[in-house]
């Protein structure tokens, strides 16, 4: 045989775990799901589908908790992705300088983000419990009187503390982006006079973008896709409605689909989620040009 | 820059890490606190009583060893993937071949999919093929690996010097045993994050078995999100002390998994530079 067919068969063999299970866990459900959400299924009729066109779509856009679902969706997302971005970033220029015991840092601010979701918020019912419960005994240290932390006025709050505790796992790529920041360049800004805060805005900061928008692009994606945390913050199971203010647009597809067993509707909202996402990241990739900053001889 | 940073300058530096510290480590201590109290007490900053039984109850008043059990088969069959996705992650970044950038592209758009776009009418395929309630889902999910680890490892091998291939070539070794032979026994640090990873990423996973399993095959995050902590008898009282002490349960291999690879999960994100 020839090297190059040689490295062709290679090549393809090689990636063809991969790829076939793609094509038929991955590109052939995608596909399928796509022409389910035209269709009236509903678990037990998969013998005799009926096309019924757009209008499960009509149905998304005019059902009042799928609306307002999204809505919170993109309010929790709005503040939960450039508030953990700038935890991860902020402690990982932390950790950037010269720490003594740095590993015992890192460790400790990694661990809370790969705690299993389910134990997390068990943990997190204690601090916001209104019985007693941590946070409100801090309130009342500074003489605020307590909240009632997973009632209607203050969930969503809550979600977002527990989603920020578990914002340390960004730090990690944050940090290997400023370590690959030359530290020449720190030091000609300060032989220039540049004092510390100018140096984060003018070097830091720039040179991070490319990390930011890679962090950025994934929150969104993770973001829009939370929902089961707000469920189980309420202290309900799975297929339980969370309250309200945490009903969230992941809820509302999941327990229409395996609450109510309407598939082909579930199929519907979660591909408007999917345009939601796309339209949110090509949002991202265009204005990307004006504030990502990328060194033109770092090609390659 | 060194000689810049005295004893006093850095004192609002380590002041803001232990506080941040404290801020992580805070919840956990808290489950530490609540998992060693008396049944139904208030939470508090010390512990009501010393009850450390509770973490007995945690296993006994639910099937919890079989969860346990449900949880390791899972996480061995998910293991799968560090091969599958690592012969993936090679030959992308090792062999020239035509269409290799194109489909580099989809490994690479699939990890901006959300995942749940697939997951419900793969539920739907499993449920007609009668593979729902069984581990196969697993099965194949491993086979096929993941974009992200199949972009870890191209990153990883990529950054090793051409001559290592050059020379095992001109010593007549198959493309195979070069990966086989050559790269994997270097490649440990990325192996061990990928590892864990998976690991991680399946003994927390509580969404997947919930679709794709029933009660009796369900892992234990799934289980601890289904099931409460109750004496039998009084279904209205839910044991929070036991349940905490289930939590930490759950969280315990984690941990220890995660202080083992630490130097090479830490190695091995920094070296690959997850950079976008």
């Amino acid at each position: 045989m020839k090297e190059k067919t040689k490295r062709t068969v290679a090549f393809y063999s090689m990636i063809s775990p991969w790829f076939i299970m793609f094509l038929i866990f991955g590109l052939y459900p995608m596909i399928y799901g796509l022409y389910l959400s035209f269709t009236n299924y509903y678990g037990f009729n998969i013998k005799k589908l009926k096309w019924t066109g757009m209008h499960n779509y009509h149905r998304v856009f005019t059902d009042s908790d799928a609306m307002y679902s999204l809505g919170r969706t993109f309010y929790v997302t709005i503040i939960n992705v450039p508030l953990g971005m700038a935890v991860a970033l902020g402690l990982a220029m932390l950790l950037n300088r010269q720490v003594r015991g740095v590993g015992i840092y890192r460790t400790l601010f990694y661990l809370p983000s790969i705690v299993p979701a389910v134990a997390s918020v068990i943990m997190w019912k204690f601090m916001f419990s209104s019985n007693g419960g941590v946070l409100n005994g801090i309130l009342d240290f500074f003489g605020i009187n307590p909240v009632n932390w997973l009632g209607y006025d203050y969930a969503t709050t809550s979600l977002l503390i527990m989603l920020l505790w578990g914002a340390g796992g960004g730090v990690l790529i944050n940090l290997a982006g400023l370590k690959g920041i030359p530290r020449d360049l720190y030091e000609a800004a300060s032989i220039d006079g540049a004092t510390a805060p100018q140096r984060t805005l003018r070097i830091t900061l720039p040179l991070m973008t490319p990390v930011i928008f890679f962090n950025v692009i994934m929150g969104i994606i993770g973001s829009l896709q939370i929902g089961l945390q707000a469920i189980l913050l309420s202290g309900s199971r799975l297929l339980d409605r969370p309250i309200q203010p945490n009903y969230l647009y992941f809820v509302h597809a999941f327990q229409q689909i395996f609450a109510f067993q309407r598939f082909a509707y579930g199929m519907a909202l979660l591909w408007v989620l999917f345009l939601a996402i796309l339209i949110l990241t090509a949002i991202v990739f265009v204005t990307s040009r004006f504030w990502v900053h990328y060194e033109t001889d770092q090609e390659g | 820059m060194k000689t810049e940073t005295t004893v006093k300058g850095s004192i609002p530096l380590y002041v803001a890490l232990i506080l941040f510290s404290a801020i992580f480590v805070f919840p956990m201590y808290l489950a530490f606190v609540q998992a060693l109290s008396a049944w139904n007490t208030t939470p508090g900053f010390v512990p009501v009583g010393f009850h450390p039984e509770n973490f007995k109850y945690a296993t006994t008043l639910i099937d919890f060893w079989n969860f346990t059990k449900n949880s390791v088969i899972l996480c061995v069959i998910s293991l799968l993937s560090v091969v599958s996705s690592g012969l993936g992650g090679y030959a992308f970044a090792r062999i020239a071949a035509p269409g290799r950038n194109a489909l580099f592209m989809i490994v690479l758009s699939t990890m901006m999919l959300p995942t749940i776009i697939t997951q419900i009418p793969q539920y739907i395929l499993f449920h007609k093929y009668g593979l729902i309630d069984t581990f196969w889902p697993w099965v194949f999910g491993g086979i096929g690996g993941s974009a992200f680890f199949i972009f870890l490892y191209r990153q990883f091998f990529a950054a090793i010097p051409k001559e290592l291939e050059e020379a095992a070539r001109i010593d007549g070794c198959s493309i195979f045993r070069t990966y086989w032979n050559i790269f994997l026994p270097m490649s440990i640090p990325i192996v061990a994050t990928v590892t864990i990873m998976i690991f991680q990423g399946t003994w927390g996973d509580y969404l997947g078995p919930f679709m794709y399993l029933k009660q009796d095959h369900y892992p234990l995050a799934t289980a601890l999100s289904m099931i409460s902590y109750k004496i039998e008898g009084n279904d209205k009282l839910i044991l929070t002390s036991v349940s905490t002490a289930g939590a930490i349960l759950l969280v315990v291999p984690v941990i220890i998994t995660f202080f083992l690879g630490q130097r090479y999960i830490v190695e091995g994100i920094v070296t690959t530079g997850v950079k976008g």
